[in-house]
């Protein structure tokens, strides 16, 4: 290769790897992203779980997400929710209140099938409501919502006629029979002190209910609720013998569902979405016995003939406190298998054969681990991390200063360009997969510092060997970090493996300082090879340079051969 | 020619700057050996005396935090855990002061969520704040065992990875040596944890870590020249100690420069960080990585070269000359040159000589047919 074309690459890649870091460090600042700190560093609590038991992935996964919808809606800033192995590690950073946190993390994947006693649209949408038919058997096409109107149950002799509204397409109003739903359950429903009012607007269907008592209705013309209010819950929606009151997925439509027939676990562990009478279905076969079809059966009989348990002839598929699905039962009885279509989308019909997978064998998490950092700590340890690292790094810069003269502005010049790379990756990765800096990874970063400048001093001690052999600067400074390179290669390939290694098979702060250990050592090699070595070969290529004593090195003293 | 004085009689200083140091390494690695020994023996000893004192997230337990105030110290402390039914005398009570504020770390073992958050209340009455200010922090037993497990077999992975790495990249017997002198830098650090009886934290194992990847790093780097002069003086029928002795001295300014590099940040962050500033997390971090890095340097001076050289020498290429290391002039001649050739007619040379010159020797350009020296020294004598 021709000394030009070797110049103009090493150019090249000089202005290149500027362009590149700069570049992107300009960018992070434009669009304000910026290292997210660790718990340890801002205060706030972490939480592990670890399922117990038998579990599956999918219910796994869908735990995660569950968790990290309860946090978004709740506004937490910057929550982190990290799945290693099978633990599930939520960092909340300024969250002080611990009972909170953990009530807000615990969920249980636990999927509880519920007669709808009434539901009532938000928005003139289509529902998700469909039917459910026995796998193979009587076809039946998609119902929109159900729109059982005007239903007449007697109770304890007690005849209540209840007007059809007029708007409403749900709205089929009920009343729940807690002596039955205690025959299938076992056990009497949850205390429903007050009798709790819904209506949906001006056409007001009134729905009350009062626990074991006959059922007292009063069709109200003109309730004064405008809408319900979910802090008017009946009962607590992970309490399967509760009569509560939950949306569904989408906030559409609001349902009041009475205690639970049974749970997810009447299924098969096999749902999967399907095309069933060319659209879009969930298909599921039923356990045996009478933990699977019998109780099953139980539930679809009251729900066939709309009983006074299941007045609206729909089953609510209920995942911590939110409807999936609310089909109409048009069966009485099922064997086998279970068919659930209406008018999904594929991504819809996915979704909930993936909650009743997860429902089929719900994932108990239990508390391993729970972490609290005080605001205040953690702020005096970044404070004194930093101050204390940067002062660190400058008496390392002022020591390369002291030994290798001019020649310590390559090493400040690679740092720094080290130091913003690293910083361009942790902030990138900090507003998009959620990683923050923890003091573990602060700690590894300074410490990387004693590695990377370990690099430059493997070079330059190389490259005086070969100085003193009497090669040119030119020369010394190619063969140097040649020889150099290999060296560096190999030391940091180490690393790698270490940090790999580690990042891959242990949790925690020690995962996190693998990330970083990691990090930058990647980018002692990018800096190596894209920064050091054309600065360096450039600079020997300067015939100024070759007679000062820019190098540390009396490179003045040339040998004379044949003396 | 007052330059050429200079050159001649630089200070201890100046040739370990210039590389020119002759250092006998190998004649004293029986020193090193024993030295090595008996903190490693100091170490087995305090770990089955003493054992380490393991933080919650390795045992399982719970630990709380409390302000000291008017109305909570210690004994308040003890009060309020034994009206909650835990056995207070079990009980490991620190007081932390960290910067101007002081709080107790009350550690107990593995309690219900329900008790640990009546304790926490409990605490926030008796020492009259705001239960946020009462942190709670619970690892149960088995996660904390689960984590120990995890972070072993990582360590037994990374162990075996790395040994392949190095075999394959340098020689099996270069990966034993490294992995012996890792060993020996990660048992010695967790004795001083023993000893001083210091808690072993997630940030404690994180720094052994580091330490680990540094120690192994370090070695790596000497080891590579190692392996360049096995080239280099492959015919030079010299023994493995003297290869090695050269290998350590032409790195040695390296090593001390490295380590001075990696030190630094570590020291700054012990004083500054923890003693100025007075942040409790940093120091038990940066006490483990000071004493991992110091052996870490050590090791690859005293243990890790040392090491290699004995198994070497028992090649066959090698076995002829065991026993046998140059010293003095002979060794700096083959520092400075790279190669063996004519290092015994240094020697014979040198011994004529006045013998205090011997260590400060300037080799003669017969010496050194591949790279003459500088001439004006020549001229000199």
């Amino acid at each position: 290769m021709t000394a030009p074309v070797m110049t103009r690459r090493l150019v090249f890649s000089l202005t290149g790897l500027l362009v590149v870091v700069l570049g992107s460090f300009a960018g992070n600042l434009v669009a304000g992203n910026e290292p997210a700190l660790g718990l340890d560093l801002q205060g706030g609590i972490s939480v592990t779980q670890e399922p117990v038991g038998e579990f599956d992935s999918v219910s796994l996964d869908l735990a995660v997400e569950r968790i990290r919808e309860r946090i978004d809606s709740l506004g937490v800033a910057e929550p982190e929710i990290i799945r290693q192995g099978n633990a599930i590690v939520v960092n909340l950073p300024g969250v002080a209140n611990q009972e909170e946190a953990l009530r807000l993390v615990q969920v249980t994947g636990a999927v509880l099938l519920r007669p709808v006693l009434g539901a009532l649209q938000k928005t003139p949408t289509d529902p998700n409501a469909s039917t459910t038919t026995s796998s193979g058997s009587d076809p039946t096409t998609t119902l929109g919502a159900d729109s059982t109107i005007g239903v007449t149950t007697t109770l304890s002799g007690v005849t209540t006629t209840i007007p059809a509204p007029t708007t409403t397409l749900g709205g089929g109003p009920s009343r729940s029979l807690p002596m039955v739903a205690s025959t299938v359950l076992g056990s009497a429903p949850g205390s429903t002190d007050a009798p709790v009012t819904t209506s949906s607007g001006p056409d007001d269907t009134v729905v009350t209910t009062e626990e074991g008592s006959a059922v007292t209705e009063a069709p109200t013309a003109q309730a004064p609720t405008s809408s319900i209010d979910p802090s008017t819950f009946l009962g607590d929606p992970s309490d399967p013998n509760a009569i509560i009151i939950v949306d569904n997925t989408d906030g559409s439509e609001t349902y009041q569902l009475g205690p639970a027939f049974g749970t997810g676990e009447v299924f098969n562990n096999d749902a999967k979405a399907d095309i069933i009478q060319s659209g879009w279905g969930v298909r599921v076969t039923l356990r045996n016995g009478s933990t699977g079809a019998d109780l099953w059966n139980i539930g679809a009989a009251q729900c066939y003939a709309k009983t006074t348990v299941c007045p609206t002839g729909r089953m609510a598929i209920v995942l911590d406190g939110v409807v999936q699905s609310a089909p109409s039962v048009n069966q009485p009885s099922f064997s086998g298998g279970v068919d659930i279509t209406g008018n999904f989308k594929e991504s819809e019909a996915k979704d909930l054969a993936r909650v009743l997978k997860s429902g089929s064998l719900p994932v108990r998490l239990e508390v391993q681990a729970v972490q609290f950092v005080s605001p205040t700590l953690g702020e005096d340890s970044l404070h004194a991390a930093i101050v204390s690292g940067l002062i660190g790094v400058a008496l390392v810069l002022l020591f390369m200063l002291l030994y290798y003269r001019s020649l310590a502005l390559v090493v400040i010049l690679g740092i720094t360009l080290s130091g913003l790379t690293q910083w361009n990756v942790i902030s990138l990765l900090s507003s998009t997969n959620g990683l923050a800096l923890s003091l573990a990874g602060i700690a590894g970063i300074i410490v990387s510092v004693g590695v990377t400048v370990d690099s430059y001093v493997v070079f330059f001690e190389k490259l005086k060997d070969e100085l003193k052999t009497g090669r040119s600067l030119k020369n010394s400074a190619e063969r140097g970090f040649k020889s150099a390179w290999r060296t560096i290669l190999a030391a940091d390939i180490v690393s790698l493996i270490g940090a790999f290694t580690l990042w891959y098979l242990t949790v925690g702060s020690v995962r996190g300082f693998a990330f970083f250990l990691g990090l930058s050592t990647m980018c002692d090699i990018v800096i190596a090879w894209f920064f050091t070595r054309p600065a360096m070969l450039l600079l020997s290529r300067n015939k100024r340079l070759q007679r000062g004593r820019f190098f540390g090195i009396d490179n003045t003293v040339q040998p004379v051969g044949g003396a | 020619m007052e330059e050429v004085s200079t050159v001649q009689r630089r200070g201890a200083f100046g040739r370990l700057y210039h590389g020119e140091t002759s250092f006998d390494f190998m004649g004293k690695k029986k020193i090193g050996f024993t030295i090595s020994l008996i903190l490693i023996l100091m170490t087995i000893g305090s770990l089955f005396t003493r054992g380490l004192n393991l933080g919650i997230d390795f045992e399982g337990g719970v630990a709380w935090q409390v302000p000291v105030t008017a109305t909570m110290d210690t004994d308040a402390a003890r009060t309020v855990l034994s009206s909650n039914g835990i056995e207070a005398d079990n009980a490991k009570i620190q007081i932390l002061t960290n910067g101007s504020t002081k709080s107790l770390r009350i550690q107990v073992g593995d309690q219900t969520p329900e008790l640990q958050l009546k304790v926490k209340d409990d605490l926030a009455t008796a020492s009259k704040t705001d239960a946020n200010e009462v942190s709670v922090s619970s690892v149960s037993s088995s996660w904390g065992r689960s984590i120990t497990e995890k972070a072993i077999r990582a360590l037994i992975a990374f162990i075996v990875l790395v040994s392949l790495y190095i075999a394959w990249r340098f020689e099996w017997r270069m990966a034993l040596a490294a992995i012996l002198a890792m060993l020996h830098d990660v048992l010695i650090s967790v004795g001083v944890y023993s000893i001083i009886g210091f808690e072993v934290t997630p940030a404690t194992v994180v720094a052994f870590l580091t330490i680990l990847g540094f120690s192994l790093y370090d070695t790596i780097v000497v080891f590579d020249k190692v392996k360049d002069n096995l080239d280099k003086f492959a015919g030079s029928r010299t023994s493995m100690a003297n290869i090695t002795n050269v290998s350590m001295n032409q790195v040695l300014m390296r090593s001390i420069n490295t380590s001075l590099a990696a030190v630094l940040p570590v020291v700054s962050l012990l004083v500054l960080g923890s003693g100025v500033f007075g942040a409790i997390a940093l120091r038990e971090f940066a006490i483990a990585l000071l004493v991992g890095l110091l052996t870490g340097s050590y090791s690859s001076i005293y243990i890790a070269s040392p090491l290699l050289s004995l198994i070497k020498e028992r090649e066959a290429s090698y076995r002829n000359f065991r026993g046998e290391h140059a010293v003095g002039a002979e060794l700096a001649h083959m520092v400075l040159s790279g190669t063996a050739t004519g290092a015994k007619s240094v020697r014979r040379q040198a011994s004529a000589t006045d013998g205090t010159q011997a260590s400060n020797f300037a080799p003669t350009s017969t010496a050194l047919l591949t790279h003459p020296p500088r001439p004006r020294k020549k001229r000199r004598r």
